[in-house]
């Protein structure tokens, strides 16, 4: 019987890298003339992510009884733009171009937290982009997409990486430090994009 | 041939079926549906089970085997209100898919009941199931219902009566949508509906059945359908060398940037304008997929002109001329010359405004 890692290598390398390569081409080729992005990539889940979330447990229940099918994000693109408005302005562009089943904007839990913040969406996988030599089940229907600023992106990418070490969970100081490079994340997120539109609001006369 | 995308090439596709031809209709249930769009009391709806032969069962069976066919518009469930992955109508119809009896038919009947206005009157709502090899296909489906006048007439006399009975007032206008798909999770997110009842008032499908019933859109955003009919139309014009193809391109642009916000496909638009088949076949071969050719979607005129705002015609003598496309033929008027050697003169008047170099053409 064919395992879950060898079935999700499997699509992986015949359906999901080819498809991000097209997604990722589309979405350049939609946002070329947008002023102020950093960068748009897309790429296939990797194969260990992929497999930790499969195994995620809610209420000591797993989490999902059919990962092929349930896990939505096993081709993630990212969007990552110059200042904090520009989320708002490239979600809008994204709404008019994509049909979604999710839309949420994501925030720390309390005022007092500091954290990831960013806009993720679940898009259907355009038509044009389906290779329609599968079958419908060999691929996938949705993709992820994240829209944050460089500085969203620069904190997440790094806490990420410090939480998939293999040294353990991260202890309690380690985790306020965190906090604290949320925190000026967010400070240099909102400084820059005050400064932004204040001169955008000079040069306006 | 496989057909190239603006993004790089897609596979082959091969002879895959969306929907297996062994699907048989399993069971069948239908519900009387009477308006019911802002009743404080509204009706109370008689449903049953529809026996699996007979006449009716033939007219239903020969639906839901066409149904792929007959339901044109590609169509997504909407995500709720606050962008979660909920959708009300979607939750209705998989409850009937795995329950599949009358009480949860009944509740889909509420929900049309619900939208179901008096212009849009009486109707019979039918949910057939089909399952086959782990795949499930539901097709729902409204057919105008009324009640009405016997009139008997024979050679001596005129008898009418009133029947106080509801008939079907025809059984091939009609609104349907269906769904299929083996993972409830990962499908039933995407279906396809048709109205039958109505040729042209596009805004009526998308309102009440699409919109209000289904909570869903079309799939392809009109945006995005309007840039990929743009592109389609702007590289047959920059690719092709047939002189008179691109004449003809040039002529549509004007018809098709005039075209109001409304629900439509690119093979209808060149039908419409009646393009001449090589300029159909040229933009055609510039779709991504020869399906999306005609997939419809809700035209968006200023998309349409952000992917042709310019126009150049360049001339033999190394003359190059650019102009906003929409005003092209009013900056630079043009007469022919020479009709046998293709010879024009173009004329324009104006104020400098500006010079440039430039590497490369406009």
């Amino acid at each position: 019987m064919t395992s879950l890692r060898d079935a999700f290598v499997l699509r992986r390398a015949r359906v999901l890298v080819p498809l991000a390569e097209r997604i990722e081409a589309h979405l350049k080729s939609l946002f070329a003339g947008l002023a102020r992005i950093d960068r748009i990539s897309a790429r296939a889940k990797d194969v260990d992510r992929f497999l930790a979330k499969a195994q995620k447990h809610d209420n000591d229940k797993p989490k999902y009884d059919d990962p092929l099918n349930q896990i939505q994000d096993q081709v993630g693109a990212r969007i990552v733009t110059f200042y904090a408005s520009d989320v708002e302005r490239v979600r809008l562009e994204i709404e008019n171009y994509f049909r979604y089943i999710e839309s949420k904007k994501i925030v720390p839990e309390s005022e007092s937290e500091f954290g990831y913040e960013g806009r993720h969406f679940i898009l259907f996988v355009p038509d044009d982009l389906i290779d329609d030599t599968l079958e419908r089940d060999e691929s996938v229907e949705f993709f992820e997409l994240q829209i944050k600023t460089l500085f969203q992106h620069a904190w997440s990418e790094a806490e990420h990486d410090l939480g998939y070490k293999p040294s353990g969970k991260l202890t309690s100081d380690q985790k306020r430090r965190l906090a604290f490079t949320a925190a000026q994340a967010w400070g240099a997120d909102l400084i820059f994009d005050e400064m932004f539109r204040q001169l955008k609001k000079r040069a306006a006369g | 041939m496989a057909k190239k995308t603006p993004e790089g090439t897609l596979p082959t596709p091969s002879q895959n079926s969306p929907a297996p031809s062994a699907m048989q209709i399993g069971s069948i249930h239908s519900f009387l549906i009477h308006p019911g769009k802002s009743a404080v009391n509204p009706h109370e709806i008689s449903g049953t089970a529809v026996p699996m032969s007979g006449v009716l069962f033939d007219m239903l069976k020969h639906i839901f085997d066409k149904a792929e066919e007959e339901c044109q518009h590609n169509i997504a469930f909407a995500a709720d209100d606050n962008g979660k992955q909920q959708n009300d109508c979607r939750d209705l119809l998989l409850d009937y898919i795995k329950n599949c009896d009358l009480t949860h038919g009944r509740e889909v009947a509420k929900r049309l009941q619900g939208v179901t206005t008096h212009r849009s009157s009486l109707g019979l709502m039918f949910l057939m199931k089909g399952q086959h090899k782990g795949e499930t296909k539901l097709v729902v489906s409204r057919f105008p219902a009324d009640s009405g006048i016997l009139a008997e007439e024979n050679e001596k006399s005129l008898s009418v009566e009133f029947l106080e009975r509801i008939f079907m007032k025809s059984a091939t206008s009609y609104k349907a949508a269906v769904y299929s798909g083996k993972s409830y999770a990962r499908d039933f997110w995407k279906g396809k509906a048709v109205d039958k009842q109505i040729n042209s008032a596009e805004s009526y499908i998308s309102d009440y059945w699409i919109r209000d019933f289904l909570h869903s859109d079309f799939l392809t955003p009109g945006e995005a359908g309007t840039r990929r009919l743009a592109i389609a139309v702007r590289d047959a014009m920059n690719r092709c060398d047939d002189p008179q193809v691109k004449e003809d391109i040039a002529a549509l642009h004007h018809l098709i940037v005039g075209m109001p916000k409304k629900v439509v496909n690119a093979k209808a638009i060149l039908d419409q304008f009646h393009v001449s088949e090589k300029t159909k076949e040229e933009i055609e071969d510039h779709f991504p997929k020869a399906k999306s050719f005609e997939e419809n979607f809700q035209f968006v005129p200023d998309e349409f002109l952000k992917h042709v705002f310019l126009r150049t015609v360049e001339l033999d003598n190394g003359g190059l001329l650019t102009a906003a496309t929409e005003s092209f033929d009013e900056v630079f008027r043009s007469e022919t010359v020479d009709q046998d050697e293709d010879v024009v003169r173009f004329t324009t008047e104006g104020k400098i405004v500006d010079q440039r170099f430039r590497k490369v053409k406009p």
